[in-house]
């Protein structure tokens, strides 16, 4: 009987072996070759009406008359492109969470499923290269499709920031904008990816990503993305031309009065009329600044909005990578 | 050289030990027949030699001493689990392609010629094709891959009978021309005198018998004598006995040339008897190295 | 040729496998730099695993390209017989191979000089082990009756002592006498051939029991109900 001589427990290969990108971009792409397509064809898709509308939006701003330079003009303009691009606006912010669902999430959630990790992890490139080599490579497709993107859609958005009608920090575009929509494609499909390795299954993988994703960008779009650099305060009414005003509210003599929000201006207005006002009318504002009560604004300047781009893309890139390397970490891990 | 080499080896799931104190040394060159009841560990034990799984205990290492699931010994094995996974939106050249990317040593040609032979066709998606043609068709790809160890999990068990024996000559080829050793497990024991000349029999976990066939058949004879002294017969351990009012069948551990007892009679065993005789007895042992289970428990079978 | 990969070759074997390649050389199937690789690789070889792919894709070799499905059946061209296999007999696989050449001998299907199908051959149209196949051809070598050609395959090399025709007719008729004794004792078929087996073992036992027949006799032993 030959006699056994191994350690108990037989050492790992220290360090990863490079990834063969181009056989990994092959394989990658033939076995998603659907969902890829898929999603490529909806992007094409959109992009074409982008262009398209786009156009006539941007031919009517130059040819007929431009929405600064009259209310008139503005009315019209507003009238027959306004719904229409606060439609496509909302609609591309579920984009982002629909490919980290269905490119993503089923990534490593169908290869568990279907059992055919027990064919992948044991071909002779070995479990880690073939999990990062593919996870990589359509971190970037996602991201790279996504930045492209951003730039049809600046141009799109044009006229309406030209014309002053929506400030670059609103919430509605922001996040499509500058390098925060790649940003948030990349974490939408870190999120599906590590959603897909634990869970372990396809369907219940995509519906996770998808309450994941839109818990995240919620929560940053009503709460953290303010909060990024600390706001400027101002006592003019209304913040100066691109910026995001926050929030606002009126101090008497230094201390806090109320805020903008809720019942404090009708309260003391009334307080100060003695009842419902009447005559004269009188502004609001006017009338409070007459008895002594000061507004403060607090805003984001336009001027910081690279700043906040490259803040939040940051923070989201740094999650992706989190992500991505813990997903990498599980499948090192998990046993059978 | 020692294809498959496990030491203490033990796998934990929860709080169920699925393999204890495993420890085997598998020469190469053979085909290696992993026998036991659902639920005995075989899966976790390949599992753990293609490094699917990590062990809990002890370790396991293949192809003369590399780690279960290192590079190298992915490079020098193939795997075939249990539902001979392909990709079933890909078609048969697509997972060629896609196989040959995956590994460092793909015989192309090779696969072509051989799934032309089996009629499998290149270009029908792997979902549409049968059972039995995914099967030739994973089994193909991992013999392309030219490995030196081939490991199948229960590979005939959804077969018809015929592509149950296209796949077993298919593997015995390789096996001729190559010299690929074989590990693969299943419950089916009609077949596997025919193809297995290693045994290892697993049973709740535990390694039960483990040896080179013509060894285990050698060491061990049947004999059939009156019943009244089947209890008497000391001379050699007793693996399982078979009682009827008269006549009793005692399957003992001893050669042919052990002498034996008047008014009894010697036969070879075969196979499945062996091995079915065990599974029968699991206090029963038989293993390379110091006798265990010398003496067996007894147990009344009426006929 | 056909297992033992690890194993070392003899120079034999190297000159057999060089001489092999000089054919196809000069038959124009092998170019001058593949045919100088080849014979390069051979002269190099220490294991049979270095030998065994140098004759690959030649015709008319013993290795071909990679392990193939013949077409119908386990003889390659030019082996007079065909294995078959009885799973269910009880007799070990490599023995029932044996029994087959030695019957095919006895009866004249194979003469000295024929080839016994090749090791893949047989293992594709049967599924069986090929450590099997090589036990069985060793077994027959071991016996006198056959010799393997490295490169080649295994040939016939002796005949089986061949009793002639007149003896066996006077065996044959006193046989048919012990079995109508046998029948009029009350004996059924069973019962004669359990006898008659359980006589043959006892013979060659007392003969003295040496190597092969001792093996083959253990194999062909049957239980007694």
């Amino acid at each position: 009987m030959t006699a056994l001589t191994m350690p108990a427990r037989p050492k790992h290969d220290v360090g990863l072996r490079p990834v063969p990108w181009r056989r990994m971009a092959w394989a990658t792409w033939r076995q998603h070759r659907a969902a890829l397509a898929g999603v490529a064809v909806f992007l094409g898709a959109s992009a074409v009406y982008l262009w398209v509308t786009g156009l006539q939006m941007h031919h009517a701003e130059a040819a007929s008359c431009h929405p600064a330079s009259s209310v008139a003009c503005a009315i019209n303009f507003t009238g027959r492109y306004g719904e229409t691009a606060i439609m496509v606006s909302v609609a591309l912010q579920a984009v982002p969470a629909l490919i980290g669902a269905f490119i993503g999430a089923p990534v490593l959630a169908r290869e568990l499923e279907t059992g055919t990790f027990r064919y992948a992890w044991t071909q002779g490139i070995g479990r880690l290269r073939w999990t990062v080599g593919k996870l990589v490579l359509l971190a970037v497709a996602a991201a790279a499709a996504a930045g492209a993107f951003t730039v049809l859609f600046a141009w799109y958005n044009q006229p309406w920031a030209a014309a002053g009608y929506v400030t670059p920090f609103s919430a509605r575009v922001f996040g499509l904008l500058g390098v925060a929509f790649a940003a948030w494609t990349l974490a939408a499909f870190a999120i599906g990816v590590l959603a897909g390795m634990l869970i372990r299954r396809a369907v219940p993988a995509i519906a996770a990503t998808l309450a994941a994703y839109a818990g995240l960008a919620f929560a940053t779009a009503l709460w953290l993305r303010e909060h990024y650099i600390t706001p400027l305060v101002t006592r003019s009414q209304y913040p100066p031309g691109s910026a995001w005003a926050i929030s606002g509210w009126y101090t008497k003599g230094g201390t806090f009065a109320f805020g903008d929000h809720g019942s404090g201006i009708a309260d003391t207005v009334r307080q100060l009329c003695g009842g419902p006002c009447s005559g004269t009318r009188v502004l609001v504002p006017e009338l409070l600044a007459q008895h002594g009560y000061t507004h403060w604004t607090s805003y984001q300047p336009g001027s910081r909005f690279w700043p906040f781009q490259w803040i939040e893309g940051g923070w989201l890139l740094a999650l992706s990578v989190l992500l991505i390397a813990a997903t990498v970490w599980l499948v090192r891990r998990r046993a059978a | 050289m020692n294809i498959v080499e496990a030491s203490g080896l033990g796998k934990r799931y929860g709080g169920t030990w699925a393999l204890r104190e495993c420890t085997l040394a598998i020469p190469a060159g053979h085909v290696a027949a992993l026998v036991g009841p659902n639920g005995a560990g075989k899966t976790t034990l390949l599992n753990l030699a293609v490094g699917l799984a990590e062990p809990t205990a002890g370790g396991v290492t293949v192809l003369g001493g590399l780690a279960a699931g290192s590079a190298a010994a992915l490079d020098g094995t193939a795997f075939v689990a249990q539902d001979t996974p392909v990709y079933r939106n890909l078609s048969a050249a697509d997972m060629l392609h896609l196989t040959r990317n995956l590994n460092r040593r793909f015989d192309q040609p090779y696969a072509q010629a051989r799934l032309g032979e089996l009629g499998i066709p290149l270009n029908r998606k792997a979902g549409r094709l049968s059972g039995g043609q995914r099967a030739q068709l994973a089994l193909t790809l991992a013999l392309a891959r030219r490995p030196r160890l081939l490991v199948l999990d229960e590979p005939v068990a959804m077969l018809d009978p015929v592509a149950r024996h296209d796949f077993m000559a298919l593997v015995m080829t390789a096996m001729a021309a190559e010299g690929v050793s074989v590990v693969l497990s299943s419950h089916v024991l009609a077949d596997l005198e025919r193809v297995a000349d290693y045994l290892v029999l697993l049973s709740r976990g535990r390694v039960q018998v483990a040896g080179e066939v013509a060894g285990l058949l050698a060491s061990h004879r049947l004999l059939t004598g009156p019943t009244a002294e089947a209890d008497r017969y000391a001379d050699r351990p007793v693996v399982h006995v078979r009682r009827g009012g008269a006549q009793a069948h005692l399957l003992v551990r001893a050669t042919a040339d052990d002498p034996v007892p008047p008014s009894w009679e010697a036969h070879p065993i075969g196979l499945e008897e062996l091995t079915l005789a065990y599974l029968r007895e699991p206090g029963a042992g038989a293993l390379p190295g110091p006798a265990r289970g010398q003496r067996a428990p007894h147990s009344e079978v009426t006929r | 040729m056909y297992s033992g990969q690890h194993l070392r070759v003899s120079d034999a074997e190297r000159e057999a496998v060089t001489d092999r390649l000089a054919e196809h050389f000069a038959a124009g199937r092998l170019g001058q730099a593949e045919f100088d690789d080849r014979v390069e690789r051979a002269i190099s070889a220490r294991t049979r695993a270095d030998l065994s792919g140098l004759l690959a894709g030649l015709p008319g070799t013993g290795t071909p390209a990679g392990p193939e499905l013949p077409r119908g059946g386990g003889s390659a061209p030019g082996s007079p017989i065909d294995f078959r296999l009885d799973a269910a007999s009880g007799v070990p696989t490599y023995l029932q191979l044996v029994h087959q050449v030695e019957h095919a001998l006895r009866l004249g299907y194979l003469k000295p000089g024929d080839q016994l199908p090749k090791v893949r051959d047989v293992v594709a149209s049967l599924a069986i082990n090929p450590n099997t196949v090589l036990k069985a051809y060793k077994e027959l070598e071991v016996k006198g009756l056959t010799a393997g050609r490295p490169g080649q395959g295994t040939f016939i090399q002796a005949t089986l002592g061949q009793v002639a025709l007149p003896e066996l007719a006077g065996l044959h008729k006193a046989l048919l006498g012990w079995l109508g004794t046998a029948d009029a004792a009350g004996l059924d078929e069973d019962g004669m051939v359990a006898l008659f087996t359980s006589a043959l073992r006892d013979f060659y036992e007392r003969r003295g029991g040496a190597g092969t027949r001792r093996g083959a006799a253990s194999g062909n032993t049957e239980g007694v109900a």
